[in-house]
This record gives structure tokens, sequence and C-alpha cells, in this order.
């Protein structure tokens, strides 16, 4: 089958059927909705706290939300093609740990950083080859990664938290590749952009849809089904190993628990991005505005005070606001 | 016949000694420690006094955790008994977990030690417990960022908090709240943690800072809180503008304690604790004196003292070698 067949296949319904002008607002209206309620929760924390409006809190919103973001794109590529990958909190951990312990052992930050990479690169693979050839579900094997890459990180170290030794670690997150622009946040911005330009305009990118949306039509159009899921575990594996050290670069402190709350706001930020958890759907755009919409939750209850145990009961609260829009939205469609 | 005859009575000879060697092995106690978690190092540290101690003694060491259940602490209770230890040292997941593990270990005569977090009020049927005192350290480490507030040219102070449904972080708030009201300092907010992570109290410092610019002091109840609370500091600029106090210690606070990042904190003996407890069931179980309850202080050190003899031994007793530097 030609590349120019399977574009067609895969190319969304409205992209062929609606004019140009609309196509952007219809494609993007879950995300356009997700960042309006953003603008309005910040507008109403800053009526309550003014300071919260201030470039300073916008800096540190920005700052708070980039390893969600990065590791919420990663989850979003395995969930749109209708699996889901649990380990991502685990590796996290892992891989601040190895990185820092990497650094203790005398290797420099790039070589260190590769280290932490590769236990993100082996445990997506290791889940990947169990889905795809091993044929495993999905949510078992990376329950069994995840418990695996979360003891690991205990056992590399003892259990001890680690700090970075080396002393200029801090500029992979802090420093500024393109003048005036942190690097966390050009990492966010190139993680994001790219992978929704790939979903949306690369065939391969539009396979991930395909398989999502059924695994079986997909393989008798010729689409390599397997390749394509397991490329999404090492890409989402490897993200959130990225998401890691950059983590550590920012905070030069290595925990054996810090990915722990990550695993369920990466599927959480996902969700509110309009993706299914059935598979077929959504964008990275919507993952990244869904972790951004957590981390403006987060920092909103803590600006106005409110008992920080609320944080969980509010996210759901949004979770369940932002899936009863989308069926509302997609049944009108 | 004779030479076989003699060959078995031999390997019988030989298989009755290993047996009694290995019942005189079986004849020494065993402890077992059970943790609510041992995801946070406090408690692995607390592990390690137990084991240490019981090394020391000559006594057998099991250890379990909880995993933050109360019911899985119910099981690695029977678990232990049937195992056949001798004495426990429990980290409880709670103080209201404790009735029942004290009423099945009252029934097999075992003796038990709390570390950590102690028995629920009213309850008697335990050796001992040993716990840091928490309401008079909130009142020192109060009366200390206060200080230091005040000498920055302020009196507003943030705390980040443990989770305040503990009965060690009500001790602490209270002992904080009423330094304050003596001292004169305003505590502007709380922000309680969820995961104990660093990450975790960077976002709540840099939220505090942005809510109330004007603090002059962060109250820490945990090590991760002075951690994160510093972090967020030295991307603002600033360290020493902004004092920062905190309980517990590790080789990262320690660190940022010399580095002046840090201005004070109060060692709770995680090792300590584990030493102490273990030395008092081992007394249970010897006929020897016991101590029913023992806070034990949690000393405040500065830049200034970390190296004397006395706050270095102290420091001993708040984390293991293998956790880093003293």
């Amino acid at each position: 089958m030609s590349k120019r067949t399977h574009a067609v296949l895969t190319r969304p319904v409205d992209t062929v059927t609606r004019p140009r002008g609309t196509r952007f607002l219809v494609n993007y209206r879950t995300e356009a909705a997700i960042l309006l309620a953003i603008v309005l929760i910040e507008l109403g924390v800053g009526a309550m706290t003014p300071q919260a409006l201030t470039r300073g809190n916008f800096a540190d919103l920005a700052q708070a939300a980039a390893p969600l973001v990065i590791m919420s794109v990663g989850e979003l590529l395995v969930v749109i093609t209708g699996g889901i990958d649990l380990s991502v909190g685990s590796v996290f951990s892992l891989t601040g740990m190895v990185t820092a312990l990497a650094m203790a052992y005398g290797l420099d930050g790039v070589s260190s950083t590769l280290c932490g990479l590769g236990v993100g690169a082996i445990f997506g693979i290791v889940n990947g080859v169990l889905v795809t050839f091993a044929g495993l579900a999905p949510f078992v094997v990376t329950l069994i990664t995840y418990a695996t890459a979360g003891s690991l990180a205990f056992i590399v170290t003892d259990g001890h938290s680690m700090p970075v030794p080396n002393q200029n670690y801090y500029l992979l997150n802090s420093g500024t590749l393109i003048p005036g622009v942190t690097n966390f946040l050009l990492y966010c911005v190139v993680i994001t952009g790219t992978t929704e330009f790939v979903l949306r305009k690369v065939v391969a990118g539009r396979w991930l849809y395909a398989v999502g949306s059924s695994s079986e039509a997909s393989r008798l159009l010729g689409i390599p089904v397997q390749k394509t899921r397991l490329s999404t575990y090492v890409v989402c594996s490897l993200l959130a190993s990225f998401a890691s050290v950059l983590s550590l670069s920012y905070i030069s402190n290595a925990e054996a628990t810090a990915g722990s709350s990550l695993m369920l706001q990466a599927i959480a930020a996902v969700v509110i991005g309009g993706a299914s958890l059935f598979g077929g759907t959504g964008s990275a755009i919507g993952a990244a505005l869904g972790a951004l919409m957590i981390t403006v939750i987060q920092n909103g209850v803590n600006l106005i005070g409110i008992n920080s145990f609320w944080q969980g009961s509010v996210t759901g609260l949004v979770i369940l606001i932002a899936v009863l829009i989308d069926r509302v939205g997609k049944a009108r469609h | 016949m004779g030479a076989k005859l003699k060959n078995v009575f031999g390997a019988t000879a030989a298989a009755l000694l290993m047996l009694s060697c290995a019942a005189r092995a079986a004849d020494k106690y065993t402890v077992a420690y059970i943790a609510p978690s041992l995801d946070i190092s406090y408690w692995q540290w607390v592990a390690y006094g137990v084991k240490t101690e019981a090394a020391k003694l000559g006594i057998n060491y099991i250890e379990m955790t909880s995993e933050n259940s109360p019911s899985t602490q119910m099981n690695n209770i029977r678990t232990a008994v049937t195992r056949g230890v001798n004495a426990v040292v429990i980290g409880p997941v709670s103080s209201t977990s404790t009735p029942p593990v004290l009423r099945f270990l009252k029934e097999h005569q075992i003796p038990v030690a709390f570390t950590g977090i102690g028995p629920a009020p009213g309850e008697t049927d335990y050796t001992s417990s040993v716990t840091a005192n928490n309401y008079e350290t909130g009142v020192a480490e109060g009366k200390f960022i206060c200080d230091e507030a005040k000498k920055l040219g302020g009196n507003k102070i943030g705390m980040l908090s443990l989770p305040l449904d503990r009965e060690n972080a009500q001790k602490y708030l209270n002992g904080a709240k009423e330094a304050f009201s003596t001292e004169g300092c305003d505590l502007v907010q709380i922000l309680q943690t969820h995961g104990l992570t660093v990450n975790e109290a960077v976002a709540q410092a840099n939220d505090l800072l942005t809510a109330h610019p004007d603090i002059k002091g962060i109250y820490g109840m945990y090590d991760e809180a002075a951690t994160g609370a510093v972090k967020a500091l030295q991307t603002r600029g600033l360290i020493g503008k902004i004092a920062v106090a905190t309980a517990d210690g590790s080789p990262t606070t320690v660190k940022l304690l010399r580095d002046g990042a840090i201005q004070g904190l109060f060692l709770q003996e995680a090792v300590g604790q584990g030493i102490d407890a273990t030395e008092q069931v081992y007394n249970a179980l010897t006929g020897k004196k016991v101590t029913k309850d023992l806070p034990l202080p949690e000393p405040l050190v500065t830049k200034d003292t970390i190296d004397s003899p006395e706050m270095q031994a102290k420091l001993k007793r708040v984390y293991p070698p293998s956790a880093g530097a003293y």
C-alpha cells in the first residue's frame, strides 16, 4: 500500500469535509475549552490573590508543570493506541536515582543523563515487547514494570535520596539554549509541538489513531500495528525519563518516591486533554494543557490557602467536567 | 557390618550435633521491626537502628512493612508471632491502629516498643514508647524561626507541614503556634504535604512566597520541606533574606545548613529511636528495668554547632553512615 493511500485512509474526517477557516476551531475545540478554563481558573484565583497573576507566579507555574507536560505527552501516545502505561511514575523515580548515582560515581552530566534515559529506553522496550509480541494486556504489563521500577528506585541507593554533585547540571533545566527562553519551556514547546505535528501531519502519526480505533482494521490496511504500538511505549518511557532528568536538574536531588504521584496525574492530564482511554483520540496540545490545568489547580489551591487535601477532589471534579463536556460535544457532533 | 554400623552411628552423632547447634542458634531472641512503610527514609533509618542494636545485643532481626495499611500491619504482627519472634518494635501506621495490635501481643506475652508514633491515648499494654518530643520541638522551632525572622526585619512565617491528620504534626503545629503567640510572630499560611517529596515542597514554597512575599521565615516540619524551600529561595535570590528551619535532618539538609541556606535543624533521632526501642524490649525480655515513655528531645543544630563532638554524636543517631556525610 502506498504512503499516499495511508494518508488518505487515516486523514481525519474534519480535514476532508470542512473549509479551512473553521477546521482549526473544530479540530481544537477541546483544547480551546481547556485553555479557556485555565484562564478562568487563573482569573478567579487572581481575584482572590492578586499575586497569582504576576509574572513570577506564571514562571513558577511553567516550571512546576514542565515535567508533567512532558510525561503527559508521552502517556498520550500510548493512550491513543488504546493502551496505558502505569509505569511512568516509577520510571521517573528510577531515572532520577540512576542519573544521580551515575554522577556520584564520577560520570559527567551528559553521560549520566544518557544512563538515566537508558532506564527509560529499557523499560519502554520491555513494556512494548510484552504488550505487542507477547500479547499481554498493557495494564498488567505496565503494572509489573511500575512495581519493578519503583522497587529498583529504592534498591539502587538503598532508599537514600541522592544530591546532584554536578554543580552545572542545573543548566539542563534552567539554562537557555535559545536566548530569552528557559530550557524547560523550550523542551515543553518543542516536544508538544513536534508530537502534535507528527500526530496530525505525518503518516506514522496517523497510524497511532488508526491502531487505537481498530487494530484489526489497521492490520488489514497494512499498518505495522506491532511496531507502532512498541514505538509508543518506548517514546512514552523515554519522555518519562527525560521529564525526570529535567526535574533532577531543577531540584538537584533525586528521591526514590519522586514520581509516585505523577503517573495518575499524567493519565488525568491526558483525559482532561480530550483523549479517550479506549484509544483513537487525543492531541498533544490537549495533554499539555491538561497537565497545565492540574498544575494551575494545585497552585490556585495553595495561593488561596485552601487545605491542600482538597486538590485531589478539585482535580477529580475537573476531570469529570472535562469528560462530560467532551461527551456532550461529541454527541452533538 | 560392624564398619557399616560405625558409619551409621557416626553420621547420626554428627546430625545430632548439627541439630543441637541449630537449636542453640534458635534459642537466640528474635526481634521483629514492623515499619509503617519503607519508602520514607525516616523509617529505613529507624530500621537501621533496630538492626544495629539487635546485632550488638546478639538478637536475630526480621523486618516487615505495613504499606501504610492497618490490616497489613495486623497481618504482619500475626506472621511475626507465627515465626516465633520474642519481641516487636513497631512504627505503627497510626496511633489509632494500635489497640488490636497490643491486645494480640498481650495475649502472646510479647513485649512491644513503639518508635516514631506512639500508641493510642489510654493504651497501657506496651513495654515502651520511644518517640520524639514533637510539642517541645514545635515550641523551640517556632521560637527559633520567629527570632530569625525578626533579625531579618519581619514577623511573618509560612509553614510547610506534614499532613495535619497526624498526631505528631498536630503537636508540632500547637507548639509552633504557642511560640508564635508568645514571641509575636504571625503564621500566615500552612501548606500540607501529600507525598513528602522535594518536588512538591518546591512548588509549595514557591506558592507560599507568591501568596505572601513579605514572609521572613519558613517553618518546615519535615526534611524535604527545607530542601524544597531552599530551592525556591535560591531561584528567587532570597537565600539569607528569608530564614529556614526544619525538623528531622539528613545529609542534604546538613549540607544546606553548612552552606548557610538553612539556619536551624531540629534533629530527630530516627536511628536513636530504633536503638532505644530495641534496648527496651531486650530489657523486658531479660528482666531488666524498662522505661515506659521515652520522648527523645530534638536538639537544635546550627552552622556554628554542627561540628561540635556533641552534635556529631547526635547526628549519628539521626541517619546511618550509608545515607551520607555527617
